[in-house]
């Protein structure tokens, strides 16, 4: 254990990260791939209540805008009372819906039950899953958030089966009690997320921070992100304790100050605008598949290839986003990601036939598991770990409009002209703009980042003689709490002279 | 509806007519209609409109879709005109058609079927058409142009063991003239030539098909359960519910029980049957059945009534689990920071024994400034 808090400033990197990683792929797993999953059961419901489809269809939209909609209160709850509780209740709240779903009598109590209530517990679920990752990783976080990641099509690829095979044999009342019952392993998944600090004061300095530790639990009191009594970005509370008004006790919970940082605003812009194109393609693969003449199994095949490319997409990624190469360019990958996601979707009414349908498929699988495994990892190389809390809140309510409004414009389009090409055509066109936009932005803030740290670097040149080393680990921690470290191998650098002069 | 009911059938014969001038004979694109047939190879009647040219005889050109779903592929599609006295102007209803039917007119527009029989490889055909109203028919059976080297040819045409008389003979093919006006007129038509080997084609001549579940219908003990039959294509005249008592079929009478069935239809091609309170004793099989003028057909469904306690004891088993493995995890970090307090323990004391023997005061200090 020792060596391990002499590492970095505590961040494990590995250890019980792993197990918080297979926690996360379970709970991530189950926010993206539930709402997709319990579509089987909509033509029983259908005909048992005696809706019309979009009626039904729209238990599904409440779900997936309550899961993104919440976001910010998934955050200020985590920034109040960290990861772990948070995902507990919401894997309650999730069992609990779905359970009281079962005995549902109208489908006004359904969108209630299963939309509202299980919607807002997978909400609570997958933020703190992102956030915690970010918290317990850094020099491996782009392979962590790719394995995470990987629990949303592993999860839809169990749970499509299972669903088929719970609505086989109990029906969907008895499914949907069975399901309840299994997302309370989200809890399971909670329980695996023991609270750590972004910062650790290591083992040394504990002995003389003995007087201090007194104060920092007063300050402690109000809006911390971690539980233990010991490890707390002191320096940025205590900044914040002392000029204290309105706004910033706001700031505490949800950090609103994000909206002047650069990197954070061309984040959500791009992503805003790639999300009106990103899930459309997949909610029509199938229709598109049998308008072309290509019968229903083969059709949900083609979605079944998808997932698996997907799968293993993630993960491999991940690992290319960690080497060395791409790491601090990682902006340009998920902008190039996006960009190839858009020419798959401009390339696809070339494909004719089954075969280009399942290339497509490929490819397409391809894009979207690059896309997804990077969605957060870029975020957190944008904002940092700390304000990330803050931010992964904020894009997901933004992204709540324009994930809602992407298939709905898709669907106009296919109406429209009859034709699905032109719904493609929209999609890619959409992502190859974002993937543009990234890019040429991403070059920009890159270029602004390297000149402030230029500036900060002779700034920090005059007072150094004074310094100790516990001041320059504070003052890095404070970098790290505000600006960023978008410039990931700079700051690897400082860890490996930090780690000689510490010498443990 | 019946003018629609032409209305339609004039437009996807134009469609047709389209085709067949630049197609393929096997064409796959399909009708709505085919798309829902069985999937044994069936036709579907395609009536024209009726061009009336003339007062003095009619064309009708009767023209026929196939499936072709893994089947051999001698088969054609064909426009025939076939002219009749005509007493009957190009306005028909399908009203006024029966009537002209029943009252033994013998102005009838027919409908062409036709096989190309497949040679001396000794496969035999087998068509189905589904028929649910009162028509007429002429089935042929057609040879190759390429085998017309073949001497003493003796065309039977069969139903059952019953031979059928009048067959109309063109240069290869013979055919025959059907009024199907009840249900004792379908069953399965056969045309046998006889030559040095003998060659046949079969015409199975049905009901509209209903489909009804195959897998069984899951519900609960007090809950509701709803059974819906739907018949693709044909509007059938009425529905009727059965339920299978033993080896009985019991009809369901919904105003007998009005708070334990209700029987609805929300249009004429779909019904529903609402089953209230659900006991045990309601487990078992349904049949809804759908009347033609030609005849019957039924579909099958299949109720399965569950107690509470069938998914409660996944559940429960589930939620065990997940109590356990939580309890697990607490328990597991519980001891690895009492662990974790031990060691660092035992680390603050060297730490602090190294520190004094160092003799460094500066260094102390330098802890403590922080």
């Amino acid at each position: 254990p020792s060596a391990n808090m002499g590492r970095a400033p505590g961040l494990p990197d590995g250890g019980w990260g792993w197990a918080v990683v297979f926690g996360a792929f379970v709970s991530i797993g189950f926010a993206y791939a539930f709402p997709k999953g319990i579509a089987i059961f909509f033509k029983e419901i259908q005909d048992f209540f005696g809706t019309s489809y979009s009626e039904i269809a729209w238990v599904s939209s409440i779900m997936l805008a309550t899961t993104y909609g919440a976001g910010p209160i998934s955050s200020i709850l985590v920034n109040r009372y960290g990861s772990r509780p948070v995902v507990i209740f919401g894997g309650l709240l999730c069992g609990i819906g779905m359970v009281s779903a079962a005995f549902c009598t109208s489908i006004l109590q359904l969108y209630i039950c299963v939309g509202f209530i299980t919607g807002f517990g997978l909400a609570l679920n997958l933020q703190p899953s992102v956030i915690i990752i970010g918290k317990y990783f850094l020099k491996r976080r782009p392979i962590a958030n790719g394995l995470a990641m990987a629990g949303s099509p592993v999860m839809l690829c169990t749970l499509a089966p299972l669903n088929q095979f719970l609505f086989d044999n109990f029906g969907w009342r008895g499914s949907f009690l069975i399901l309840g019952a299994i997302l309370l392993n989200c809890c399971v998944a909670g329980a695996l997320f023991r609270p750590i600090g972004a910062a650790r004061a290591s083992v040394k300095t504990q002995a003389t921070q003995e007087g201090k530790d007194a104060l920092k639990e007063e300050v402690t009191k109000d809006a911390m992100e971690m539980s233990s009594p010991t490890d707390v970005p002191m320096e940025t509370k205590m900044e914040e304790e002392e000029g204290k008004d309105c706004c910033e006790k706001i700031n505490q919970y949800l950090d609103f100050s994000l909206f002047k940082h650069r990197g954070f605003l061309i984040y959500l812009i791009g992503n805003v605008l790639m999300f009106l194109g990103f899930f459309a393609p997949i909610v029509f693969l199938a229709p598109y598949a049998k308008h072309i003449g290509i019968d229903e199994y083969s059709a949900a095949f083609l979605l079944s290839i998808l997932a698996i490319v997907d799968m293993i997409a993630r993960p491999t990624t991940g690992i290319i986003a960690n080497s060395k190469w791409v790491r601090p360019r990682i902006q340009y990958f998920f902008s190039f990601s996006i960009a190839f996601n858009g020419a798959c979707h401009l390339l696809c009414p070339l494909a004719s036939g089954y075969t280009g349908l399942v290339v497509y498929s490929v490819f397409f699988g391809l894009a979207f598991g690059m896309v997804c495994a990077m969605l957060f990892e870029t975020l957190m190389d944008l904002v940092g770990a700390a304000r990330f809390t803050s931010a992964v809140g904020l894009v997901t309510i933004a992204e709540c409009c324009t994930i809602l409004l992407g298939p709905p414009i898709g669907g106009t389009l296919i109406d429209t002209f009859g034709d699905y090409k032109y719904m493609f055509i929209k999609c890619g066109a959409v992502m190859v703009l974002a993937g543009t936009f990234l890019f040429i932005m991403n070059y920009y803030n890159y270029r602004m980042l390297a000149k402030e740290e230029k500036e900060r670097k002779a700034k920090e040149e005059d007072p150094k003689s004074v310094r100790t080393e516990n001041e320059g680990r504070n003052n890095w921690n404070k970098e790290t709490a505000q600006d960023g470290p978008e410039l990931e191998p700079l700051r690897e650098e400082q860890e490996g002279l930090k780690k000689e002069v510490n010498g443990t | 509806m019946p003018a629609a009911f032409s209305g339609k059938r004039l437009g996807l014969l134009l469609l047709l007519c389209l085709s067949l001038s630049g197609g393929s004979p096997a064409d796959p694109t399909m009708t709505p209609q085919d798309a829902s047939q069985s999937q044994a190879n069936s036709l579907t009647k395609m009536q024209a409109g009726l061009n009336g040219e003339s007062s003095e005889h009619m064309t009708t050109t009767g023209t026929v879709n196939w499936q072709s779903q893994g089947s051999p592929s001698h088969h054609l599609t064909l426009g025939h005109n076939v002219s009749t006295p005509a007493l009957l102007g190009p306005d028909l209803t399908t009203q006024e058609f029966k009537q002209a039917i029943k009252a033994n007119v013998s102005s009838v527009t027919f409908v062409e079927y036709e096989v190309l029989l497949p040679g001396v490889s000794g496969t035999s055909i087998e068509k189905n058409i589904t028929l649910d109203s009162a028509t007429g028919i002429e089935l042929s059976c057609r040879l190759d142009s390429k085998y017309s080297y073949l001497k003493n040819l003796q065309m039977t045409w069969k139903r059952g063991n019953e031979t059928i008389e009048h067959i109309n003979k063109t240069e290869n093919s013979w055919g025959i003239q059907l009024k199907i006006l009840d249900n004792s007129k379908l069953g399965s038509y056969s045309c046998t030539l006889k030559g040095e080997e003998e060659i046949s084609a079969i015409f199975h001549l049905q009901v509209p098909k209903i489909e009804g579940k195959e897998k069984p219908i899951v519900s609960y003990e007090g809950d509701t359960a709803v059974m819906i039959c739907k018949s693709f294509g044909y509007t059938p005249i009425a529905w009727t519910w059965y339920r299978t008592n033993g080896s009985e079929q019991i009809a369901i009478n919904d105003s007998l029980l009005a708070d334990k069935y209700v029987i609805n239809s929300i249009s004429a091609n779909v019904t529903h049957l609402k089953i209230l309170k659900l006991t045990g004793e309601d487990d078992g099989v349904y049949w809804c059945e759908a009347a033609f003028e030609l005849g019957k057909s039924k579909g099958r469904l299949k109720l399965k009534v569950l107690s509470f306690m069938v998914p409660l004891k996944p559940f429960l088993a589930i939620v065990a689990e997940v109590v356990i493995l939580v309890t697990i995890i607490f328990l597991y970090e519980m001891y690895s920071k009492k662990k974790c307090a031990e060691d660092e323990k035992e680390f603050d004391q060297v730490e602090q024994l190294k520190s004094e023997e160092s003799n460094g005061l500066e260094n102390s200090a330098r802890h403590r400034k922080i």
